[in-house]
């Protein structure tokens, strides 16, 4: 099935965006650790963990929460040298982190955003372990914001500072493991008003906000530091919230599919009125299948089915690629711990046989115009399924149901839960509310205007302009050029070499803001020719704690000075005297190839020139 | 305008919507959004108006529903005793902060995993703060646990804040001869989130109050995990860090016992003792709770002003807190031989917290000795200063009753490893 094009505004497509991005900052939130990232298994310490339920604010008992807390669940967190107390909720938390409160109030001068007199950090309730608290710390820090696309202006309704979350290592059925590396490294939630109309418009305002948001130089960059969910919903069909789209250039794609799905179900249900469908109770049909061929159904201690009248050929129907509306149901029965649904629109299949099929359509009183669904697992497993499934039918019959939705990577998406309530959220008392006034803040450059001041103050070309502005490496740019770095110099070896090393599988990844620094340096300080930087990154990455110093004896490439570069140029010269003298400065080309092997990149090219122009005329 | 009303706020070009908050200042105000965020919102830019009066009740608790806990006369009977404390408290909303608000029937609802453990005798002896905790409310809670047990509880569990639990668990420890366990616990992380400790550590206290030490103990968090309570006696325990679950030690010895905690839907809590104890039934219950609270504690410090002894004048009794062995600067002898001769009780401790105090190692101890100063042996110097108020009170000869055993808060050889 390939993704139609629909008339987006007919069909009444409302989308918004919730855009969660980490701060690159030098502390956590609440504490004096550092944001870096660590491997599990540099864990040093680990501690385990129960959550019980709590009142909100409000004096309400949550339900929900309530509800979620009865499943005995231990949490064991990994704490590591670069954790403290503080995340494993064993330390009240610090004052907030003074630089992230400067970065977010940047963030609400981009959006044009009014800020609150004063923020006020809240406990959000969040019962799934992946806060040690079992809240997450967050505050609410501008409102009415508004960015523009193309095709209009989107609001942006909220902006909030909040802890990250701990990242989840393992899941096993008695518990979860977390690491602590994660929990309390800044994140910035911008959630817009649902102003957006259109699949490409999700995806502008998403990268508008990607671009506002990395104007600030300050926000973490690669897989996991920025998540989108986009909020999407049709007139005839329902709000759908979708979790997680990794890429930015996938946004476009999912809220098309999104709204394929919706057309598709609201399709549905107009049919399934017409043939005045109905679904029907569950039975076991465990009998039926007492002998089966079917391994998959053979295996199973209970074989459980619901007849859905007037679904034949519906439960089979495509709805996005490569997933039906069956699908939707399997996705269902995952919660009950079921692997998945079989139906008649595609059995016989799977050892099933259409002698088998016959029968189960009559043990569940079904016709050919009729469909069934049937769950094969142990017996509590299959009865809790099969109940899911026939209530998800249930719904097909209404249209299209409000849920929450997780991203999958080819555009689709699947089920995960219902929407989630009002976040439950009452008064973090250990941490002072904060004053804040945009006017103390200065709005930094927008990436788009670096590009142009690159070009017109630098002289870089508009493709390295927007490579550098846009690229990860961008700070370490302005800290060279400030420090005196030619430009070009840096701009190329930071995007151009970088790139090339890359693509030679050198693992760049190892090389530092310090390490490009001191490049930089030996070579405006010429102990480093030009020539040398691709060599010395090369050897640095190899080996990150080498000085450059080290790095260039590594490469071969430490530099020489004057006298030896006149001498080594003198030898030349003087092993080429014939022809020197012959051909005077038409020798030049050919000796300079030579004298610069001679010195095997050690030497600056401009260097080597000039004095092999001098001892040529020497002799000439 | 009062909190709890939906109100509309205009600030500027910007709207604002939700239930009014009681403001922490006098130039916000503070309003909870739809959304559930609190903002702050400055007031002499701001107009405020009221769209619905009283929408809810703010901070009022709203649990006056009768608990319908019933009796089993299979289960053995647990006096639960408030004193106030994290292990039930809630937000106040007038000051932001976290306070005790809760009796102890909100505490069985507080904590619904105590349920079928024991039958409940629920009992608020204070609702203090402990660190506004005093010796007569120590002596309140005494007799609250006498009546308890005269009563027939086969234990008690005394609900506590932390940072004076170590003072009201030793006064107890020498005003009562007690049949049953009297438990201690308390939580280091308060009860209004949903990692707090008190769901274990009120467990697993209960569950050591039906054991067979009957002795006045601390139970709480010996690890930094959900995994196991330690029980200290209430005259060796100390808390000794700001904030850890696992703040509370016993000085000078391992904890008499641990209760094993095996989760949140397991039934399963065991309790064991390692070291020697009281056994259930060993004493008749008995009360001797006089105090002679006109006692202080003062901890040496280089440079430290002499005038602080003349405070002391004509004061019953003095526990110093000294530096290493036992020792104060040469020159507050002459002073504290004074205060002895005048009929102050002095007794010297150490401020190194583990060890035993010996004034017979050099010349300034040897001085102090002969000024009259009490050798307070590996007393802690929290429990000296309990013990000296209760031995002043109660016993004819209190310099020689600071010197030996009375409710296993001394020991007279130094074994820590055991
Ligand atoms: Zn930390």
């Amino acid at each position: 099935m390939s993704t139609p094009e629909h008339d987006y505004e007919d069909l009444g497509l409302v989308a918004g965006l919730e855009i969660h991005q980490q701060l690159d900052t030098a502390t956590k939130l609440f504490c004096g650790c550092p944001t870096t990232r660590r491997e599990p298994e540099e864990a040093t310490r680990s501690v385990t963990r129960y959550l019980h339920p709590t009142r909100s604010e409000l004096g309400e008992i949550d339900d929900a929460a309530l509800e979620e807390s009865r499943v005995d669940r231990a949490f064991e967190y990994l704490a590591f040298d670069t954790t403290c107390l503080v995340e494993e909720d064993d330390e009240p938390p610090h004052r907030i982190d003074d630089e992230a409160l400067e970065v977010v109030q940047e963030i609400a001068a981009l959006l044009d955003a009014t800020s609150v007199d004063q923020g006020q950090v809240m406990r959000k309730l969040v019962v799934d372990g992946s806060n040690t608290s079992g809240f997450q710390r967050s505050m609410l820090v501008g409102t009415d914001g508004e960015i523009q696309t193309d095709d209009g202006p989107v609001g942006v309704a909220d902006l909030l500072l909040e802890e990250e979350s701990a990242g989840r290592v393992e899941e096993r059925d008695d518990g979860v493991t977390y690491a602590l590396d994660r929990l309390g490294i800044p994140l910035v939630e911008i959630g817009t008003k649902p102003d957006i109309r259109s699949p490409e418009q999700a995806q502008e305002a998403a990268a508008q906000i990607g671009m506002l948001l990395r104007s600030t130089g300050q926000v973490k960059r690669g897989l996991g530091t920025i998540r989108q969910d986009v909020n999407i919903s049709i007139a005839e069909g329902a709000r759908v919230e979708l979790k997680g789209v990794q890429s930015l250039a996938d946004i476009a794609d999912i809220v098309r599919n999104e709204v394929g799905r919706q057309v598709e179900l609201v399709a549905i249900r107009d049919e399934l009125a017409d043939r005045d469908a109905s679904v029907g109770d569950p039975r076991d049909v465990s009998d039926t299948f007492a002998d089966t061929d079917s391994g998959v159904i053979a295996g199973a201690a209970k074989v459980m089915a619901v007849p859905l009248y007037g679904f034949d050929g519906l439960v089979g129907r495509e709805i996005q690629p490569d997933r039906r509306l069956g699908t939707e149901f399997s996705d269902h029965v995952k919660r009950s711990g079921a692997g998945g649904i079989f139906h008649t629109d595609e059995l016989p299949a799977y050892g099933v046989t259409a002698e088998e099929v016959a029968s189960l359509r009559e043990a569940v009183d079904a016709s050919d115009d009729d469909a069934v669904a049937l769950v094969a697992a142990s017996a509590s497993v299959a009865e809790s399924a099969i109940d899911a499934v026939a209530e998800r039918a249930e719904v097909a019959v209404e249209g299209v149901p409000e849920e929450t939705r997780g991203a999958n990577d080819d555009g689709t998406s699947r089920y995960l839960r219902p929407l989630p309530g009002a976040a439950r959220m009452y008064p973090e008392t250990d941490v002072p509310p904060v004053d804040l006034d945009l006017g103390a803040v200065e709005t930094p450059e927008l990436l788009t205007e670096r590009v142009d001041r690159y070009v017109a103050e630098y002289g870089l070309g508009e493709g390295l302009a927007e490579q550098v502005a846009f690229g990860r490496r961008m700070p370490v740019f302005e800290t060279a050029v400030e420090q005196g770095v030619d430009p070009t110099l840096a701009a190329g070896t930071l995007e151009s070499t970088v790139t090339k090393l890359r693509r030679d599988d050198v693992s760049v990844e190892n090389l530092r803001d310090d390490h490009f620094l001191a490049v930089f340096e030996a070579v405006e300080s010429d102990e480093l020719a030009k020539e040398g930087v691709d060599p010395v990154l090369r050897a640095l990455a190899e080996d990150p704690e080498m000085s450059v110093e080290e790095a260039s004896e590594e490469a071969g490439v430490a530099g020489v000075d004057e006298s030896e570069v006149r001498e080594t140029i003198a030898e030349v010269v003087e092993r080429n005297g014939d022809q020197v003298e012959e051909e005077g400065m038409g020798a030049f080309s050919g000796l300079m190839g030579e004298a610069m092997g001679a010195l095997r990149g050690k030497a600056d090219g401009e260097l080597v020139s000039a004095v092999l122009r001098e001892e040529i005329q020497k002799r000439a | 305008m009062n909190p709890g009303d939906r109100v509309h706020v205009e600030r500027g070009d910007t709207e604002y919507e939700g239930i009014l908050m009681p403001s922490t200042s006098d130039t916000e105000v503070v309003v909870k959004l739809d959304g559930g965020y609190n903002v702050g919102i400055a007031r002499e830019h701001s107009d405020v108006e009221v769209l619905e009066t009283d929408v809810f009740a703010v901070g009022e608790s709203e649990t006056n529903d009768a608990s319908t806990v019933e009796f089993d006369d299979d289960l053995p009977t647990v006096a639960l005793i408030s004193t106030g404390g994290t292990i039930a408290s809630t937000v106040d909303y007038r000051t932001g902060a976290v306070t005790a608000q809760f009796d102890a029937e909100d505490v069985l609802r507080a904590v619904p995993d105590l349920a079928g453990r024991a039958n409940y005798r629920g009992r608020v002896v204070a609702n203090i703060l402990s660190e506004n905790m005093t010796p007569d409310v120590w002596q309140d809670l005494a007799r609250a646990v006498y009546e308890e047990v005269e009563a027939g509880a086969d234990g008690v569990v005394v609900m506590h804040g932390t940072d004076t639990m170590q003072y009201t668990a030793s006064a107890l420890s020498f005003m009562l001869d007690t049949p049953v366990p009297v438990v201690f616990t308390g939580s280091q992380r308060s009860a209004d989130r949903p990692s707090s400790d008190n769901v274990m550590n009120a467990v697993c206290a209960v569950e050591a109050a039906k054991a067979d030490c009957a002795e006045v103990m601390v139970c709480m968090h010996a690890t930094e995990s959900d995994d196991r309570c330690a029980l200290h006696r209430g005259t060796r325990v100390r808390k000794n860090h700001t904030s850890r679950r696992d703040a509370f030690e016993t000085v000078g010895a391992e904890p008499l016992g641990t209760a094993d905690y095996a989760g949140v839907d397991s039934e399963e809590v065991t309790v064991s003792f390692r070291r020697p104890h009281v056994e259930r039934d060993e004493h008749e219950v008995a009360l001797h709770d006089d105090l002679e609270t006109d006692v202080e504690l003062l901890k040496f410090v280089p440079g430290m002003d002499p005038q602080f002894l003349d405070v002391l004048e004509g004061k019953a009794g003095v526990v110093l807190e000294g530096t290493g062995l036992g020792h104060v600067h040469t020159d507050f002898i002459d002073r504290i031989g004074d205060l002895v001769d005048d009929g102050t009780t002095v007794v010297m401790t150490s401020q190194c917290v583990e060890g035993r105090v010996c004034d017979r190692v050099y010349d300034t101890g040897r001085d102090l000795l002969d000024a009259g100063v009490v050798e307070g042996e590996d007393l802690l110097p929290e429990t000296a200063l309990v013990k000296l108020m209760w031995a002043l009170a109660n016993e004819d000869d209190p310099e020689t009753a600071m010197g030996r055993p009375l409710a296993g808060e001394l020991t007279e050889r130094s074994v820590p490893w055991t």
